[in-house]
């Protein structure tokens, strides 16, 4: 009996802090949102995030996507080889990539690579009391902190989304076209004959959602950091794995109501 | 002479460890009141308490009037505007260099010129005795140091009230000295209300008008230091001469 017990117990606590949780990053993420178009700008703040989340991530964004559309076009082609279809596999490419590959790998990529670092400083900042000296000087960390990432990741993330898909697309042509020699023209006619605008915007949009959650749960972990060097590392672990479900589960809700 | 900050029956537990348990407190306006007792018995807590950065369980704090646990968000950094703060470990921002530490609060909340902060920064640098030290990093300096840089930005906008978290620890004698002079002559020069963490009895006795003693969660002596010098109270006596063997358990 006790161990039953014991087992409700524990899921009840964790399911009550994991709600409490959500409804902390919510909070924050609304008190984040308000903030956005209060004095001062810190437009240098938010360019070296952009910089940092954006433009640094580039690298890893393309080989993400170039390697994903490689596999991807060489698995199409060997499927669609089975009944003489091959030239179809630029369409599941086109598809899969700007639908679903593009928005969810580099959100992924990003999390794990400018999310926590996020995590890691604020949570540094948090525990090394840098956090309360900003209080102290009567400077929300909000607005000095989360505000810039947040727009930062706003913005870079539908870009790196794009430099995903369209390393994406060139990786799958390369497998397709010039190593399994597939005619190119054919390839290419089908690959863009089933995209339309509302892919794209719905691509873009997904990006966007993704680059909201990547920085609120990022920050969110960040602040609560709880008790040193250790506490970083957990915090940091945490925000990752966080945000890549969050944006595995949000995917799949987006895309029940957009399709 | 008024209360700048009224702590009222505040008590405070992290977990299942009871920090504060009744305190009581009032702070004189335009004095310098010294908090002392030993280590681990939320001094540092007591100052965060004042600033709002910590709430309390139950009990009421006011600062100039306004009750922070009821003030709202805004109200409450209007209000932490009054405060410039000291940290134990000087908490600097350690992705900026030291010159931009202290420009920070005068960058955020004056409307000064790039070149009238520039020369404010090397004013409050020379208060502290670190001219030269403008492009180090925190982490290119000693705790002394970093504490001193700290002491420069916290004094940057002449805040009315100055929470000190150890000053002085750390910092050798002369500096001590130094920095008791700062204290000090701030205090008296902008009428600012003081509020001083300190286990330094040399200067305890130096700087202050007024000083608690915390122990055990409550105030358990509060006087003039003409009071603490003579009174028999075997806590006070015991924390003077540094005595392990008394009222305070150290075990």
């Amino acid at each position: 009996m006790g161990i039953i017990k014991g087992a409700l117990e524990l899921t009840g606590r964790k399911t009550l802090k994991m709600f409490a949780d959500a409804g902390s990053v919510a909070v924050m993420l609304m008190d984040a949102v308000r903030m956005i178009p209060k004095r001062p700008f810190r437009l240098k703040l938010l360019l070296k995030q952009i910089e940092f989340i954006g433009a640094n991530s580039v690298p890893i964004v393309i080989l993400t996507g170039i390697f994903t559309g490689m596999v991807f076009g060489l698995q199409c082609y060997v499927g669609f080889r089975n009944f003489g279809a091959e030239s179809m596999a630029g369409t599941i490419v086109a598809l899969a990539m700007i639908r679903e590959l593009g928005p969810v790998l580099s959100s992924i990529m990003v999390a794990a690579r400018a999310g926590s670092a996020m995590t890691a400083e604020l949570g540094t900042m948090k525990v090394t009391e840098q956090i309360d000296a900003l209080y102290s000087m009567a400077v929300d960390p909000v607005h000095y902190l989360m505000v810039p990432r947040l727009t930062a990741s706003m913005i870079a993330m539908p870009l790196m989304n794009g430099i995903c898909i369209l390393f994406g697309l060139l990786g799958g042509y390369f497998v397709n076209v010039i190593v399994m020699g597939t005619n190119a023209s054919m390839y290419y006619d089908n690959s863009v004959l089933y995209v339309n605008g509302a892919d794209i915007f719905n691509s873009m949009f997904k990006a966007l959602v993704f680059g909201i959650i990547i920085a609120s749960i990022c920050c969110y972990n960040g602040f609560n950091t709880k008790m040193g060097a250790e506490g970083v590392g957990k915090a940091t672990t945490t925000a990752v794995v966080q945000s890549c479900v969050l944006i595995l589960m949000f995917d799949y809700i987006m895309t029940s109501f957009l399709v | 002479m008024p209360n700048m900050i009224e702590m009222t029956d505040v008590h405070k537990s992290f977990g299942r460890q009871k920090v504060h348990s009744g305190i009581n407190l009032n702070v004189v306006k335009g004095a310098i009141t010294v908090i002392i007792g030993p280590s681990g018995t939320g001094k540092s807590v007591l100052l965060k308490e004042m600033m709002g950065l910590v709430l309390p369980d139950s009990g009421k704090i006011t600062v100039d009037g306004v009750d922070i646990e009821t003030a709202t968000k805004s109200r409450l950094l209007e209000l932490r505007k009054k405060f410039g703060m000291l940290f134990q470990n000087a908490a600097l921002f350690d992705s900026m260099t030291v010159s931009e530490n202290v420009a920070f609060p005068l960058k955020e909340h004056t409307a000064m010129t790039e070149r009238e902060i520039k020369s404010a920064v090397a004013d409050r640098l020379r208060m502290v005795g670190l001219s030269g030290a403008d492009d180090k990093y925190p982490s290119e300096l000693s705790g002394g140091m970093k504490k001193r840089v700290g002491l420069a930005r916290a004094l940057a906008l002449e805040p009315e009230i100055m929470l000190y978290d150890e000053p002085t620890t750390g910092l050798d004698p002369i500096m001590t000295d130094v920095v008791d002079d700062l204290i000090f002559d701030t205090q008296k020069k902008l009428d600012i209300t003081s509020v001083v963490i300190s286990h330094d009895i040399r200067s305890v006795l130096k700087i202050a008008d007024y000083i608690g003693m915390i122990y055990n969660g409550k105030i358990v002596r509060y006087g003039t230091p003409e009071d603490f010098r003579t009174t028999d109270d075997p806590y006070v006596r015991q924390f003077f001469s540094g005595s392990k063997d008394g009222p305070i358990k150290v075990y």
